[in-house]
């Protein structure tokens, strides 16, 4: 019984953030601040979240679009933070 | 006079048909210069794939004493090993990225005793903010399974226990990541096989073959509500019908695991210094069902299915500090807490307390020493039902441990 009530009050609180996070698609607008930001402040603020900041020259310009591709899915980044990371690390 | 004409003429015909092989010769080689140019340029201009290794190799060293205390009396055992079988892990990631929209990837492992594979997955970036992926994959419960597990992030020299309570299973899975405002928010949705219930109560991965119907939905929230995303909260949930074992003879009543974690992730640089803070909380349920008692084999029992498991890790590192020794050290600690059903075979309260200091060689290579010290009670079977039954043991291990990403 206690584990029911717990999974009741936890679904709701899912469904509810699911609902909210969903109506706040349409918001999802992306503020001055953030997409002022160059791919160098990008690179240094969500690769260290995890682990420490690699270097550009690490791998190649290929090989960085491929692990870029590998890091949007693991640490959730937006599409516009990937692309601006890699052309970064490309250079 | 017409003698040295004629002879002046021959030398200078001599001299034209040299000088007109020596630069046929010369043309010949650069055209060949050309072509081999032409062909490296080939070789190196930018195809619609690309294949590439990455991944990771953990060995070390363990030093452990273990002290077991029983109705008996008490007994130390000593041991030591290189290449712990807990912490020795070669993980070669085999990426494919196909154009911009395609990457599949594939992780085996190896402990040391089993070949094993940690995720084998096609993924396709769909449109903004929209990943879809099939395969064998990492669920989305929590994020240190999936973020950071390896032994080159990892800051301790273990994972944390009961962490990896949904693990990998196949399925599907959506997922991507949004801006709001200066903040950003992020979901990741899957639906897999699932489990089945074991005679004992525990759970276990149905696999690729599945033996029911249901299917299990897992998913997690995240939040980063600061514009420089050095916080991030997350809040996962899994919940599915639960699959009987073939051969198992026990009738469920609609068997049912939930599964909830928040997890939290602060990562800030107060100059000299960078803060890192990490932690989860991850609960697992079944709905009330009963048990074969191990004690008699014929009758049936009860107890209340939730494992609980949680962590919480600090570090800091001097990463701007003007000693170059000192900036690539870093200090961690970690506290792990688990507890199983106290009423089962597998019941446990389990504590652990890791300290290490770490020193990084590069950015994806570290030197670590770490410290462990685990409690842990235990049942046995002679106190099923009745719970736990006092027995004790108690770890101590030192720790010399090498990572690196491939």
């Amino acid at each position: 019984m206690k584990i029911i009530s717990i999974n009741k009050i936890a679904t709701i609180a899912l469904v509810c953030f699911g609902v909210s996070g969903l109506i706040s698609l349409n918001s999802c607008v992306e503020g001055k601040k953030s997409a002022a930001k160059s791919g160098m402040q990008l690179w240094s603020e969500n690769c260290g979240r995890c682990h420490n900041s690699p270097s550009s020259n690490n791998f190649s310009q290929e090989e960085w679009r491929t692990v870029g591709l590998h890091m949007q899915s693991r640490a959730l980044l937006t599409n516009k933070e990937t692309d601006k990371i890699i052309e970064f690390l490309s250079n | 006079m017409k003698q040295n004409k004629i002879i002046t003429k021959i030398l200078l015909l001599a001299v034209f048909a040299f000088l007109k092989a020596d630069i046929s010769t010369a043309q010949e080689t650069e055209n060949a210069e050309n072509a081999d140019i032409s062909k490296q340029v080939a070789a190196l201009k930018p195809g619609e794939s690309n294949f590439m290794m990455a991944g990771l190799v953990t060995f070390g060293f363990v030093n452990q004493n273990t002290t077991s205390t029983t109705v008996l009396g008490k007994s130390i055992e000593k041991t030591n090993s290189i290449g712990d079988a807990d912490r020795y892990e070669f993980s070669p990631m085999f990426l494919w990225r196909h154009g911009n929209k395609l990457l599949a990837e594939f992780e085996p492992s190896w402990d040391g005793s089993a070949l094993g594979v940690n995720w084998a997955d096609v993924s396709y970036y769909a449109s903004r903010g929209l990943i879809v992926r099939g395969g064998y994959i990492v669920l989305p419960f929590g994020t240190y399974t999936k973020r950071l597990a390896a032994g080159w992030i990892n800051k301790l020299t273990s994972d944390p226990v009961g962490v990896d309570m949904a693990g990998s299973d196949f399925g599907v899975e959506a997922e991507g990541g949004f801006p709001l405002g200066d903040m950003k928010w992020s979901y990741d949705v899957s639906l897999s096989n699932g489990f089945q219930l074991n005679p004992n109560g525990q759970l276990s991965p149905v696999g690729i073959s599945a033996i029911n119907n249901g299917k299990t939905v897992c998913g997690r929230l995240a939040l980063l509500p600061l514009s420089n995303s050095s916080l991030e909260i997350g809040v996962s949930g899994l919940m599915g019908s639960l699959a009987t074992p073939v051969g198992d003879t026990n009738i469920y009543n609609n068997p049912i695991a939930s599964m909830y974690a928040v997890d939290l992730n602060f990562v800030k640089n107060i100059s000299p210094i960078q803060i890192n803070i990490k932690g989860q909380y991850s609960m697992s349920g079944v709905n009330n069902q009963d048990y074969s008692n191990p004690d008699t084999t014929q009758s049936k029992y009860n107890f209340n299915n939730t494992t609980s498991s949680y962590f919480v890790q600090a570090s800091i590192r001097p990463n701007q500090s003007r000693n170059k020794i000192l900036k690539k050290m870093e200090l961690a600690c970690r506290y792990v807490n688990y507890t199983s059903p106290k009423q089962s075979l597998w019941g446990q309260n389990y504590s652990e307390v890791n300290l290490s200091l770490d020193y990084w060689l590069s950015w994806k290579t570290v030197l670590k020493v770490g410290y462990e010290n685990i409690k842990y009670d235990g049942t046995t079977m002679n106190n099923i039902p009745s719970g736990l039954d006092g027995n004790s043991t108690s770890v101590n291990r030192l720790i010399i441990q090498f990572s690196t990403e491939l």
